[in-house]
């Protein structure tokens, strides 16, 4: 529940008359809220004063925006209509003005404060009759009971706090007062949604706190949105050359406008800034006094005695260090020479072993040569005997065999003589050749003979028959027979010498031939025999030979 | 605050920036060279430090100094001095190398004995001037081409102290020439025979283990 229902209700019959809390309120107020029926934020506005009385007089900045009230146009006709004519209206405009401060209000402020004076004096009268300031003590209750989860609204008498300035600091910070009273769709006291969430119930101190805070901010950036509507709608242009703004009351009672300021210019000028000169040089004072006695040239300063220990030190050094630094070079060159020596040296040794290596492996390769050369040696010898061996064995074992081979060809006709072959080839036939053509001649020799020999005989036996027929005419009859006897008896020798002369012909032929044949196989018989033992002299020999051979190879 | 002309005070003294250094370089050489007389030596240095010349400094100490009692006072190191102050130019001047030998601190005498070896007019050729000296330093002519070849090489100290066989051979040859002891044909002989060994083994380059230990072997 709102702790100011009057402010908040909208209703005229919503608002109590201030018993419980002891809240009095302005009877003008609530007769102007019951009439207007406005919105929650106009009427609330409204009855923030009136539930405040007592604090209107201290406040400055709800003074000046009381007297600022007046020049609303666009607030005061509807604001103020002529519903309550009786009353004094510039209240709640004013207040009105207050939420939406015009960039003009300021320049007026002056102006309008003698304007105050009547109003303030009746917000004192109210607050008299007020007599107590409510807000806190139901503050106070308030917080306790919503802790407690009941809501029970008990409120003493107190004074309003003292939420407005009575000047405003500028047109871009207008009021940054809290808002006393808000929607109720806002307010944490009312719960909405799941109230289960809320049995969890926190330590009383501390979240109050909390929650203040985070309420005010919401009312701070509430706030911070109004002001940046406010200034984001259109303001009266600026004045014209040479005029300016002036404030001008349109209500029907001009009002004095009390709190203004009254402002004196001062003025105070003050010297340039200048740098800090420097600090003189510090001079002590002077003490002693002043003698003077004349000194000549060489008297304090010996060029020679003063000269001597930077001689000597420069000497000195010059003769140590140089010592050092022979004595150091000398070392280094000595470690170069003896290394550069023993390198030399070294390379010498490295020369000579690569001599004496590459002569152990000659000398190594030497001796293989010669081993290899041994080795082959000895096996050419084994091989050399062994071959003699197998020689003398296979020649003893092919000695029985020769003669028998030679025996065998000779036996085979594989040797014979070229003069023999040839005179049995082509002599001998020759020979019958001619044999037979001999015969042949006398054959024919022989036959003509013949032929001759019957000629003749034919030619006398005609003769003689020629004869005998004429002498045997008589007898032609009885002769014939005999004729034919004569013949058979001539033809008898004649048949006679043919067999006689052929069965001799073979014997002839024969004869000679068996003759020089006998003859012959005899000659070649002895030929033969001849060659035959020739040649076994030659093999005799040659195989004699042979074996002399191998007796000397051997 | 220009300073006053008159002084008061040994900080006014001013010490030449350059004067330690110089004094240091030249301590240094003094210490290194060891010279008999040290004025004398110091005339030289600071003349040839003046002119930019190469310095009559020893590049080592030599422990064994010379006294010129019993030797000839002369050393390799001082030798080597000399190369350094006269190798540039094939021929010297006699004078020069008098006074060069002078600044040494070495005796006269000794250089007049020197040049009668090999007696010329005016001027001497370098190479044969260090190569009498060398035979001076040593008695045998292996020895003298010993410190010839130390003298002469470009290795570093203690290396196998290469020279040019050419080099070498000439030297030789000037050294045997000069001793009647030693006939032409040995000489060739013995110069053909390392030659065939040098030219075989490095590029034309005779160190001293080619010819020193070779001959102490012999």
């Amino acid at each position: 529940m709102p702790r100011n229902p009057a402010g908040e209700l909208p209703t005229p019959g919503n608002i109590r008359p201030g018993g419980a809390g002891g809240r009095s309120q302005g009877p003008e107020v609530r007769r102007r809220a019951g009439a207007l029926a406005k919105p929650a934020r106009r009427s609330s506005e409204a009855g923030s004063p009136g539930g405040s009385r007592g604090c209107w007089a201290t406040r400055a900045g709800a003074a000046g925006e009381l007297c600022a009230s007046p020049s609303q146009s666009s607030v005061a006709p509807t604001s103020c209509p002529g519903n309550f004519p009786s009353r004094p209206p510039p209240l709640f405009p004013s207040l009105l003005a207050s939420r939406n401060p015009c960039p003009w209000h300021h320049v007026n402020l002056s102006d309008s404060h003698d304007a105050l004076a009547p109003t303030c004096l009746e917000a004192k009268l109210h607050q008299k009759r007020s007599g107590s300031t409510p807000d806190v003590a139901s503050r106070l209750t308030d917080r306790a009971s919503w802790t407690m989860g009941t809501y029970t609204y008990t409120s003493r008498p107190r004074a309003l706090p003292c939420q407005r300035r009575r000047y405003r600091d500028g047109v871009i910070q207008p009021a940054e007062e809290p808002m006393p009273y808000g929607n109720i769709m806002y307010d944490r006291r009312v719960v909405r949604g799941n109230t289960y969430a809320l049995q969890t119930v926190p330590l009383p101190g501390q979240p109050d706190s909390i929650e203040i805070q985070r309420q005010q901010q919401a009312q701070k950036r509430a706030l911070a949105r109004k002001r940046n509507r406010e200034q984001l709608r259109p303001r009266t242009p600026e004045p014209v050359e040479g005029r300016k703004h002036v404030d001008v009351q349109t209500e029907l009672y001009l009002e004095e406008i009390a709190d203004r300021i009254i402002e004196v210019d001062m003025e105070c000028q003050t010297d340039a800034f200048l740098d800090r000169p420097t600090t003189p040089l510090f001079i002590p004072a002077k003490t002693g006094k002043d003698v003077a006695t004349q000194i000549l040239e060489g008297e304090l300063f010996d060029f020679d005695l003063e000269v001597k220990p930077m001689l000597e030190v420069l000497v000195g050094k010059t003769i140590e260090q140089a010592l050092l630094e022979v004595m150091e070079e000398e070392e280094l060159a000595n470690l170069r020479a003896s290394q550069y020596a023993y390198e030399e040296l070294r390379n010498a040794e490295l020369a000579e072993i690569q001599r004496l290596e590459e002569q152990e492996r000659r000398h190594r390769e030497e001796k293989e040569r010669r081993k290899q050369q041994q080795w082959d040696v000895i096996h050419k010898h084994n091989e050399t005997s062994q071959k003699i061996a197998a020689r003398a064995f296979a020649q003893r074992y092919l000695a029985d065999l020769l003669p028998s081979v030679f025996d065998s060809l000779r036996d085979g006709g594989y040797f014979f003589d070229p003069i023999e072959r040839d005179i049995e080839i082509g002599f001998l036939p020759w020979l019958m050749n001619e044999v037979e053509k001999t015969m042949e001649h006398s054959m024919v020799g022989r036959i003509v003979l013949d032929m001759l020999i019957r000629e003749v005989v034919d030619r006398r036996l005609t003769m003689y028959e020629r004869k005998e027929d004429k002498q045997q005419s008589v007898q032609l009859e009885a002769g014939l027979g005999g004729a034919e006897a004569a013949r058979g008896s001539l033809a008898g020798p004649e048949s006679q010498d043919q067999s006689t002369s052929q069965s001799q012909r073979p014997d002839r032929d024969s004869l000679p031939r068996t003759l020089p044949e006998g003859r012959y196989t005899e000659i070649t018989s002895s030929q033969e025999r001849e060659l035959v033992e020739e040649e076994e002299e030659a093999v005799s020999g040659e195989v004699r030979k042979s074996l002399g051979r191998e007796e000397l190879s051997q | 605050m220009p300073l006053p002309d008159t002084m008061f005070c040994a900080q006014q003294i001013h010490i030449p920036p350059e004067l330690p250094d110089i004094l240091k370089q030249f301590t240094k050489a003094a210490i290194r060279t060891q010279p008999a007389d040290v004025l004398q030596w110091s005339a030289g240095y600071f003349s040839a430090l003046s002119s930019g010349d190469p310095l009559p400094v020893k590049d080592r100490i030599e422990m064994p100094v010379a006294t010129q009692k019993t030797d000839t006072g002369l050393t390799q190191g001082l030798l080597r001095v000399l190369h350094k102050q006269c190798s540039h130019r094939q021929y010297v001047d006699l004078a020069d190398l008098e006074q060069k030998w002078g600044k040494l601190c070495l005796p006269v005498e000794k250089f007049r004995a020197l040049l009668q070896l090999d007696p010329c007019e005016h001027e001497i050729e370098w190479i044969k001037f260090l190569a009498l000296g060398c035979s001076m330093l040593g008695g045998s002519l292996s020895t003298a081409m010993k410190h010839l070849c130390e003298i002469l090489t470009t290795d570093p100290e203690g290396g196998p102290a290469r020279i040019p066989f050419e080099t070498f051979a000439y030297v030789y040859r000037y050294l045997s020439r000069l001793d009647p002891e030693i006939s032409v044909a040995e000489t060739e002989v013995y110069l053909s025979s390392l030659k065939d060994s040098v030219e075989s083994r490095k590029n034309g380059m005779i160190g001293l283990s080619d010819f020193f230990v070779l001959r102490r072997k012999m």
